[in-house]
C-alpha cells in the first residue's frame, strides 16, 4: 500500500503527475512550483476534512516514519512457491503468546500473589468474576497450546531444513524462546497455589538444586532463600509476569526482524528451478528455437571460455557475448564437452 | 602503497625514511587520541558507569536471599513422657513462618536408645519427613519397621538410613532440646551415611566426602549441630 506523498523534494515536485488527481500540481511546460508554492501545498494536503482526513493522517505519519514501508516489508513480502498452512505455525504461537499476555495482564488485576491469600484471589476470580472462569481458562489451556504449537513450530522449521544457513541465528533464538515458554510454564504453575502447585514447585526446585557446585545456590536464588518461604511465590510472579514475557517479547521482535530480512525457505519437495539435461545435439529438430530455455542461456553464459578459435563459433562469426544462432551454440556446444552437457 | 612513486623515493634516498610516522586525520601533534574519539570513549564510559549504577544494586536486590540467614525457630511438640524408643509418633509443626499451611510440616519423633547407631539414650531423636530423593513426604510403616515414600519407592530403615529405592542419603533430622519437661523441635540438618550432621542439603543432594564440596554448604540453612 505505497500512499502518495506530499509533494517534497526535487523529486517528489517532477513527478507528481501521475498520483492523485486532488494532489495534481502544475506539470509539463508549467515552471516548476517554488519551495514556498511546495511547503504551502504540503500544508494544504495535511489539513484535509472529511473523508480526506484518514489518508492525510496516514501521510503524515508515512512522510515521517515510513510506515507504509515497514507494512510492506511485513505484509506484502514475497514468498516461496509452495508456502502452505505448516508456515502459519510461527504465526499461531506469537498470536498464542498475545492472547497469554493479554489474559494474564487483566488476571493480575485479580490476583494477590502472597502464600496466604494465592488460592483464595484464585477462586475468587474462578467463581464470582464475571467471565473469570473463561478468562482463566484461556489462560491456562493457551498455556499448553503454546508449548504444542512452539514445538510444532520447530519441527517444521527442522524437517524443512529451514534452520539452515542462513537462518542459524533464527534457529538459536527460536532454541532460547521455547526455554523460556518453558520458564513461563513452570513460572505459572506455582500461581494458583493449590497442592498440585507447590509440590510440584519444591520438585523443580529440588530437580535444580541437585546439579553440582552451582545447582544449590540456584535453587536458593528460585525460591529467595533456604526453603520455600514468604517471598518464594511473589518472585515467581514477578519472573512470570515481568521479567520472562519481557525477555520473549524482545526475542521474537528480532526472530520475525531475521524472518523479514532473511525471508522463508521454500518446501523440501519444491525443487529449486534446474537446468533440464539438453538433447542430444542430432536428436534437436533444426530450426526448433530452445533459446529461452535456461539451460541454453547457461551454456550462452559460458561460451566466454570457448576459444576463438573453434570453428563453428568461428565461422558464424559470433563472438562469445553475442547471441549466436541456435545451430552454431548447439555446436559449440558439442564440439566443447559432449558429456557435460549430458550430465547437467 | 597506493602512491608507488613516493615508496620508491623513499627507497632510494635514505634520508628520508626519518620522516616522521604519519598521524591518522584528526589527530594534532602529540595527541595519542583525537578529540571525537576522546568522546566517544568518554560518553560510552559515562553510559556504562550509569548502567552499572542501577543494574548492580538491582542485582544485589534480587540475589540477597542467596546469601541470607535463615531464621531459627523452635517448637514444643509433646511432653518428654509422650515419646517411646521403639516406636515413632508423628507430630506436625511450623517449620517456616508466616506462610500459613505450607509452611507445616511433620517429623517423626522418637526417645533415642544406646542400641541404635549414633545416639544416646538421654535425648530425641526427630526424623523428617522429607524424601531424600525428590521431597515428597515419606511415612513410617509400623509393620515394616520401615519410612516408604509414595512418590519412587524410596525406603528408609528405623533409623532413617536408606535401605532402598532412589534417595542418595538418610533421611533429614531436627533438632532436639527439652525445655521445662516438653520437647522442643529446632533447626533441620542433614546427615551422612555415617550419620553424621552436616548442614541441609535440598532432597536429591549426595552428603560427605567428595559431595560436601560439589553441593557447598549454603548460608541460606542453620549450622548443623555439633
Amino acid at each position: 500500500m505505497k500512499l502518495p506523498l506530499p509533494t517534497r523534494g526535487k523529486k517528489a515536485a517532477e513527478g507528481s503527475n501521475g498520483g492523485d488527481p486532488a494532489e495534481a500540481v502544475p506539470n509539463g511546460d508549467a515552471p516548476a512550483p517554488t519551495r514556498r508554492e511546495r511547503v504551502q501545498r504540503a500544508k494544504e494536503l495535511t489539513t484535509h476534512h472529511g473523508a480526506e482526513a484518514g489518508k492525510s493522517a496516514a501521510d503524515w505519519v508515512d512522510e515521517r516514519v515510513n510506515g507504509s514501508g515497514i507494512y510492506t516489508a511485513m505484509l506484502t513480502r514475497k514468498v516461496p512457491k509452495g508456502t502452505n498452512w505448516f508456515y502459519t505455525l510461527g504465526s499461531s504461537v506469537m498470536f498464542i503468546f498475545a492472547m497469554q499476555a493479554i489474559t494474564g495482564v487483566v488476571l493480575a488485576m485479580y490476583y494477590t500473589p502472597s502464600p496466604t491469600e494465592a488460592y483464595a484471589s484464585i477462586t475468587y476470580i474462578t467463581q464470582d468474576v464475571f467471565l473469570g472462569k473463561f478468562v482463566r481458562s484461556m489462560h491456562l489451556w493457551g498455556a499448553s497450546l503454546m508449548i504444542i504449537l512452539i514445538f510444532l513450530h520447530m519441527a517444521r522449521t527442522f524437517f524443512f531444513g529451514a534452520y539452515k544457513y542462513p537462518r542459524e541465528l533464527n534457529w538459536v533464538i527460536g532454541v532460547v524462546l521455547i526455554v523460556l515458554t518453558l520458564v513461563m510454564g513452570l513460572t505459572g504453575y506455582l500461581l494458583p497455589f493449590d497442592q498440585r502447585s507447590y509440590w510440584a514447585t519444591i520438585v523443580a526446585n529440588n530437580i535444580t538444586a541437585s546439579g553440582p557446585v552451582l545447582g544449590p545456590y540456584l535453587a536458593d536464588f528460585l525460591r529467595a532463600g533456604g526453603d520455600f518461604s514468604t517471598t518464594t511465590l511473589s518472585r515467581f510472579y514477578a519472573l512470570h509476569m515481568l521479567v520472562v514475557p519481557g525477555a520473549i517479547g524482545a526475542l521474537i521482535a528480532a526472530h520475525l526482524f531475521f524472518v523479514v530480512k532473511l525471508g522463508t525457505t521454500a518446501p523440501p519437495w519444491v525443487k529449486a528451478p534446474r537446468p533440464k539435461p539438453a538433447r542430444p545435439t542430432e536428436m534437436v529438430p533444426a530450426g526448433v528455437a530452445v533459446a529461452d530455455d535456461s539451460e541454453i542461456s547457461l551454456n550462452g553464459s559460458s561460451n566466454g571460455s570457448v576459444p576463438v578459435e573453434e570453428p563453428a563459433a568461428a565461422a558464424n562469426g559470433s563472438t562469445p557475448e553475442a547471441e549466436s544462432p541456435t545451430e552454431a551454440t548447439e555446436a559449440t556446444e558439442a564440439a566443447e564437452s559432449p558429456g557435460e552437457v549430458e550430465e547437467a | 602503497m597506493s602512491d608507488p612513486q613516493d615508496k620508491s623515493a623513499k627507497d632510494e634516498d635514505g634520508a628520508r625514511v626519518e620522516l616522521p610516522e604519519a598521524q591518522p586525520r584528526g589527530y594534532f601533534e602529540g595527541e595519542s587520541m583525537t578529540r571525537r574519539k576522546a568522546f566517544i570513549v568518554g560518553s560510552q564510559a559515562l553510559g556504562g558507569l550509569a548502567g552499572a549504577a542501577v543494574l548492580l544494586p538491582v542485582a544485589g536486590f534480587a540475589i540477597a536471599p542467596v546469601v541470607g540467614k535463615a531464621e531459627e525457630r523452635w517448637e514444643a511438640v509433646g511432653l518428654v513422657d509422650d515419646f517411646e524408643d521403639d516406636t515413632y509418633r508423628s507430630v506436625v509443626f511450623t517449620e517456616i513462618g508466616d506462610i500459613g499451611e505450607a509452611g507445616k510440616t511433620t517429623a517423626y519423633v522418637r526417645k533415642g536408645s544406646d542400641e541404635n547407631e549414633g545416639e544416646t539414650s538421654d535425648e530425641f531423636v526427630a526424623i523428617s519427613t522429607r524424601c531424600a530423593h525428590l521431597g515428597c513426604p515419606v511415612r513410617f510403616v509400623q509393620s515394616a519397621n520401615n519410612f516408604i515414600c509414595p512418590c519412587h519407592g524410596g525406603v528408609y530403615d528405623f533409623i532413617g538410613k536408606r535401605i532402598g529405592g532412589p534417595p542418595v542419603r538418610p533421611l533429614d533430622r531436627f533438632q532436639t532440646r527439652v525445655r521445662g519437661g516438653k520437647v522442643e523441635i529446632g533447626p533441620r540438618y542433614s546427615v551422612t551415611n555415617q550419620l553424621k550432621a552436616v548442614r541441609t542439603r535440598d532432597p536429591g543432594e549426595f552428603t560427605g566426602g567428595i559431595w560436601e564440596y560439589l553441593y557447598p554448604p549454603r548460608p541460606t540453612v542453620p549450622a548443623p549441630p555439633k
